[in-house]
């Protein structure tokens, strides 16, 4: 039977900050695997520690104790620059504010990962790379545009487009439709999803809303720090939140 | 402290980095100002005093045209002139003196190598005790009328030659060597404080036996009661027939004296008017900085009720702590500064300024001290205003955008500083008023060209923002080869706030600029010292006399026997009075000057002038004499011979240089003329031309010759590197003094580039979660500000060579010709001395964008 290796495993993570003379435990011990192609949501009500937990995998912040193991690399153990340099190759980020560099135009943005690798995004692979994205993300035609000239739905857009360029192991979303409406955060999210269907790009979102979540294939459910639950929704064409509602209200959430 | 000025004062000191930059910015401005004051006043003290020194108690000074002094009749003429109470007559001459190797030290002998002024009195008059001009001994006695041989000499000098009372000194004499016995030393410099100590009183008497029959060189007359300057200059007019002579009074030396000074200080005036408007840059950014990083702050306070005349006062109260710590800062460290200036200024000997130490004029620390308040106030006007109407609603936006558009913020900002501007040229001569200075001379009383300066710095900055970005583009390029990302996204950030980056280069180019213009200046005047002593001297070399050499001794010809020497050519500089005023005159032959090619005429042949001069009855001007007077050639210079009569010159050319007398450029007599009208007794330099490719060889045996013949040889090289050094150490004075305003653009850099990186935290947040190491990070700051540099260092170094070209006629240090000069290699050193001042200013600011928290960066709102 063939096994398939966890392409991100959290260990034991704990997470402890100095809040003026007392201390909080963000994380209190969480350990978690993401399977390649996997979508999974973490979801939790504010100040329960998912998105902490999910700096944590992507390697933008250092756990207390415990490890994170990122395509079979030990992300907690490197240093900063090597630590970046697996962030800029494995991962991509999505965050809640849209998180575009407002001088740079559509296209750049979306370039940026071969930017800073020094690699000139308008020239052979990479150029191909942002077109095809574009595309993914329904924003043809766009490419010159400034941020602000872009809505906010496609400016989060942008922004998927920009972590999914670099064809990374994992897509890490950090509440991306916190700040949209009902109609527009729908669009991101079906963006997100059709990648991880078509293309078979491993997600990890992290929400408060049951609706999002509901798109995962499984729901990590995270209260005071720790992982409470675990709904496994399965891969759904459609993404109605009502099992996992139903699920919650079981759970008392 | 109470209500908002609380807020005011805990705002500075939330933010202690941007807060000391501004103090530190204000504090340099204002030093720069108030050291170009105090060394003014100081330059107004030292011209009184050095009057003091060379008048004494005199009121007049009849000074002789001719080598032979004023006749014993002259003397006798002026003591009976009514309303002379007191007439006391002085020989000036220069001579060397004569060590003996055996029993001085070699330490010595520089000591003794350099020229010696041997001041003659009449001890009968002058003394240690009392006369015209007091001669303060530091010990031993003074000279009495009865020894010939005595000899005063200023301590700090016998010091240096080892001698000291009761030791002999030996001077060189027309007809040879002669012996004193020093009877006493001086205290402070001498008589004459104009050859810096190194002067040898002797009794009138005993002057006689150095340089012969010769009268004095000049009578200072004491007035008696109820006489005046006027009334005896009439009287004199009368009774001295004998040999022409010049009356001048104190004030008359005095302006003299304060005329070496106006270019000097017009330099100072302007840097110091330029380091304060780097200044005003750094004050207006900071205080626009602080509104858009504290408009939330401003507008709960507006919504919680504060009135905009409060938000207005709280903006003000912080720029008038700043501008009051800032000011007194500047005023200390500005007394500090001034004394170095005073000290270099002081040490330039002969080309030097008049100055002993700074001096403290109260209105100057009032007028520095209010300078840089107002500046500082007019600065925080803008963001004042623009703090007043940030409303509540829009505080509480995401993204604060300020309402008023670039132009107009620029079009205000032109406003306070043409008006800084103004205000401050014309308060400049208000300052210095009560000193008498106020820039009285040609040069220093137009203020038309400091305006110009200030103009196109003003043009220059305003400009920036409308090619910032063509100007960012190729400013990058050096960083784009080496560091591609980085390039491209700190290009970016510069077009972020415009107005804030211009101001920024703004004042990195201003402060270049001054010192490509300095180095510009610098050239033009060494480039004018060598094509005047190229234009005018038929020579390589000049052999000088300390006594006149006539025609019939023969030293011409000894000379012109060394092999390889192909032309000697005698000169001789004497006086002429013309139209009551002394003008420099120099006999020359002028077959010398046409088979050499020297002299470039402006007016007149030169071929036919030239012959002319050596036949007699005519004379060739310098270009500045013929301006001064309204001459042309044609005109007839009438040049009293005393005796009541007078000689007629007909101009016969008008030459762009001549050669450099006393106190201006000389014109030129017929040797015919001046040994038969003028009393000129001979040579007392000889040019010496070499044949071509000779001068290597002939130069030593040409040497050799000379001193056997007492004579000095000086090569024009050694003349010209003489001069090239005064300048030189003039010029790194000023260089020093627009350093500081590069200084104050630096710190200008280090906010703006920390504001860059605050005011985009989260920005660099993505980047480093898009997997841009700490590293880039810093390097994109570095960028950033290397892009600033790059584009001051441009726009500074364009901009200088222009202000170079229309500084030259302010200062009068390049108008003797030698055309402008491009300072390739200042250009060069400006231009990595700003790059490297805006790379080192990122050090803080890239530090900081570079630990920047990713997690918080990304949370941050």
């Amino acid at each position: 039977m063939l096994v398939t290796q966890p392409i991100l495993e959290a260990r034991d993570l704990t997470k402890r900050y100095a809040l003026g003379e007392s201390t909080v435990d963000a994380l209190r011990g969480v350990s978690l695997t993401v399977k390649p192609g996997e979508f999974v949501a973490l979801m939790g009500a504010s100040g329960s520690g998912k998105s902490t937990l999910l700096h944590l995998l992507g390697g933008l912040d250092r756990p207390t104790s415990g490890e994170v193991i990122l395509g079979g690399e030990t992300i907690s153990g490197l240093n900063d620059n090597d630590a970046t340099r697996l962030r800029r190759d494995q991962t991509g980020f999505v965050f809640q504010f849209f998180n575009l560099i407002p001088l740079l135009d559509a296209a750049e943005n979306v370039g940026l990962p071969f930017t800073i690798a020094g690699q000139d995004p308008r020239r052979g692979e990479a150029a191909d790379r942002i077109q095809d994205v574009f595309e993914l993300v329904d924003l043809r035609g766009k490419e010159h545009h400034r941020p602000d000239q872009l809505s906010a739905g496609e400016q989060q857009r942008v922004a998927i487009a920009r972590a999914l360029v670099n064809r990374p192991a994992i897509v890490l979303a950090d509440e991306p439709t916190g700040n949209l409406d009902f109609t527009t955060g729908g669009e991101i999210l079906e963006a997100l999803w059709r990648s991880c269907a078509e293309r078979g790009q491993t997600i990890v979102l992290v929400t408060h809303d049951a609706k999002a979540a509901a798109y995962a294939d499984r729901v990590e459910v995270i209260q005071d720090g720790l992982i409470r639950d675990e709904i496994v929704l399965g891969r759904r064409a459609d993404h109605t939140a009502a099992p996992l509602i139903a699920r919650l209200a079981q759970l008392g959430l | 402290m109470t209500g908002l000025s609380r807020f005011a004062w805990r705002s500075l000191r939330a933010r202690p980095l941007r807060t000391t930059l501004s103090v530190v910015g204000i504090a340099l401005g204002v030093a720069v100002l108030f050291a170009a004051l105090a060394t003014d006043a100081g330059i107004e003290a030292g011209v009184g005093r050095t009057v003091d020194d060379v008048m004494g108690r005199s009121d007049l000074r009849v000074g002789a045209f001719e080598e032979q002094g004023l006749s014993a009749a002259s003397l006798q003429a002026i003591r009976s002139t009514s309303g002379v109470a007191l007439a006391a007559p002085v020989l000036e001459q220069r001579t060397y003196l004569q060590r003996d190797p055996l029993s001085t030290p070699d330490s010595t002998a520089e000591a003794y190598a350099a020229p010696v002024t041997v001041v003659g009195i009449d001890p009968t008059i002058d003394g240690s005790t009392g006369g015209i001009h007091q001669l303060l001994l530091a010990s031993g006695r003074g000279l009495s009328p009865g020894s010939s041989s005595a000899a005063l000499v200023p301590a700090s000098l016998a010091q240096d030659l080892g001698l000291g009372v009761g030791d002999t000194l030996t001077l060189l004499g027309t007809n040879g060597p002669v012996a004193y016995r020093i009877t006493g030393l001086l205290s402070g410099e001498g008589p004459d404080p104009t050859v810096g100590g190194r002067s040898v009183v002797v009794p009138l008497a005993g002057s006689s036996a150095l340089f012969g029959a010769r009268g004095a060189s000049w009578v200072d007359i004491e007035l008696a009661d109820g006489g005046t300057p006027e009334a005896v200059s009439v009287a004199l007019d009368q009774s001295l027939t004998f040999e022409p002579y010049v009356l001048s009074d104190r004030a008359d030396l005095a302006a003299s004296l304060r005329g070496s000074t106006v270019g000097f200080q017009a330099l100072t005036a302007l840097i110091a008017a330029v380091t304060l408007f780097g200044g005003a840059f750094l004050i207006f950014n900071t205080l626009s900085m602080t509104l858009s990083e504290r408009v939330r702050e401003i507008g709960l306070l507006r919504a919680a009720g504060t009135t905009r005349g409060q938000v207005h006062r709280l903006v003000l109260v912080q720029a008038l702590i700043l501008a009051i710590v800032g000011s007194l800062l500047g005023l200390v460290l500005g007394f500090g500064l001034s004394i170095l200036i005073a000290r270099t200024v002081g040490s330039l000997g002969d080309q030097g300024v008049p100055i002993d130490g700074p001096a403290v004029p109260p209105l100057g620390v009032v007028l520095a001290a209010v300078v840089g308040i107002i500046v500082t106030l007019a600065a925080a006007l803008e963001p004042a205003i623009q703090a007043g109407r940030v409303s509540p609603i829009e505080a509480l936006r995401p993204a604060y955008a300020s309402r008023r558009s670039m132009v107009s913020q620029l079009r205000w900002l032109v406003a306070v500083v043409v008006t800084v501007g103004v205000a401050g040229l014309a308060l400049w001569p208000i300052a210095l008023g009560p000193f008498g200075l106020a820039g009285s001379g040609p040069d220093g009383g137009g203020l038309g060209r400091p305006f110009f300066v200030y103009g196109v710095l003003l043009v220059v900055t305003l400009l920036t923002p409308l090619i910032l970005g063509p100007l960012g583009r190729l400013a990058s390029l050096p960083f784009t080869i080496f560091l591609p990302a980085e390039a491209r996204l700190s290009r970016g950030s510069l077009a972020r706030d415009r107005k804030r980056t211009a101001l920024t280069v703004g004042a990195l180019t201003i402060g270049l600029a001054m010192i490509v213009a300095l180095g510009g200046l610098a050239g033009s005047a060494h480039a004018a010292t060598a094509a005047w002593l190229t234009d005018v001297i038929p020579g390589d070399l000049v052999a000088t006399s300390i006594r006149p050499i006539a025609a019939n001794e023969g030293v011409a010809q000894q000379l012109a026997a060394v092999p390889g020497v192909a032309q000697v050519s005698p000169i001789a500089r004497f006086a002429v009075a013309f139209r009551g005023v002394r003008l420099d005159a120099a006999a020359v032959a002028g077959r010398d000057l046409a088979s050499d090619g020297r002299l470039t005429f402006v007016a007149g042949d030169r071929r036919a002038a030239l012959v002319a001069l050596d036949a007699g009855g005519s004379t060739v001007v310098p270009q500045a004499v013929a301006d001064e007077f309204g001459l042309r050639v044609g005109d007839t210079l009438e040049l009293p011979i005393g005796g009541g009569e007078a000689v007629n010159e007909r101009i016969v050319g008008v030459i762009a240089r001549g050669l450099p007398g006393q106190s201006g450029e000389s014109v030129l007599i017929g040797w015919s003329d001046a040994t038969s009208h003028f009393g000129v007794l001979g040579a007392d330099a000889f040019a010496v031309r070499f044949a071509p490719g000779q001068a290597a060889t002939a130069g030593p045996a040409l040497a050799a010759a000379a001193q056997g013949l007492a004579l000095e040889p000086t090569p024009l090289s050694g003349i010209e590197s003489a001069i090239n050094d005064a300048f030189g150490q003039l010029f790194n004075l000023f260089d020093g003094l627009a350093l500081l305003a590069v200084l104050i653009a630096g710190l200008g850099i280090v906010n703006t580039l920390t504001m860059n990186v605050y005011e985009r935290v989260r920005e660099i947040g993505i980047l480093r979660a898009a997997g841009m190491t700490s590293r880039q990070v810093w390097r994109m700051v570095v960028v950033e500000a290397g892009t600033m540099g790059v584009a001051g260092a441009f726009l500074g170094c364009l901009s200088g060579v222009i202000l170079g070209f229309a500084l030259g006629g302010v200062t009068g240090l390049s108008s003797s010709g030698g055309g402008p000069t491009i300072p390739w290699p200042t250009i060069a050193l400006a231009a990595a001395f700003g790059i490297g001042v805006a790379m080192l200013a990122a050090f803080q600011p890239a530090r900081i964008a570079s630990r920047i928290s990713i997690v918080r960066a990304v949370q941050f709102e």
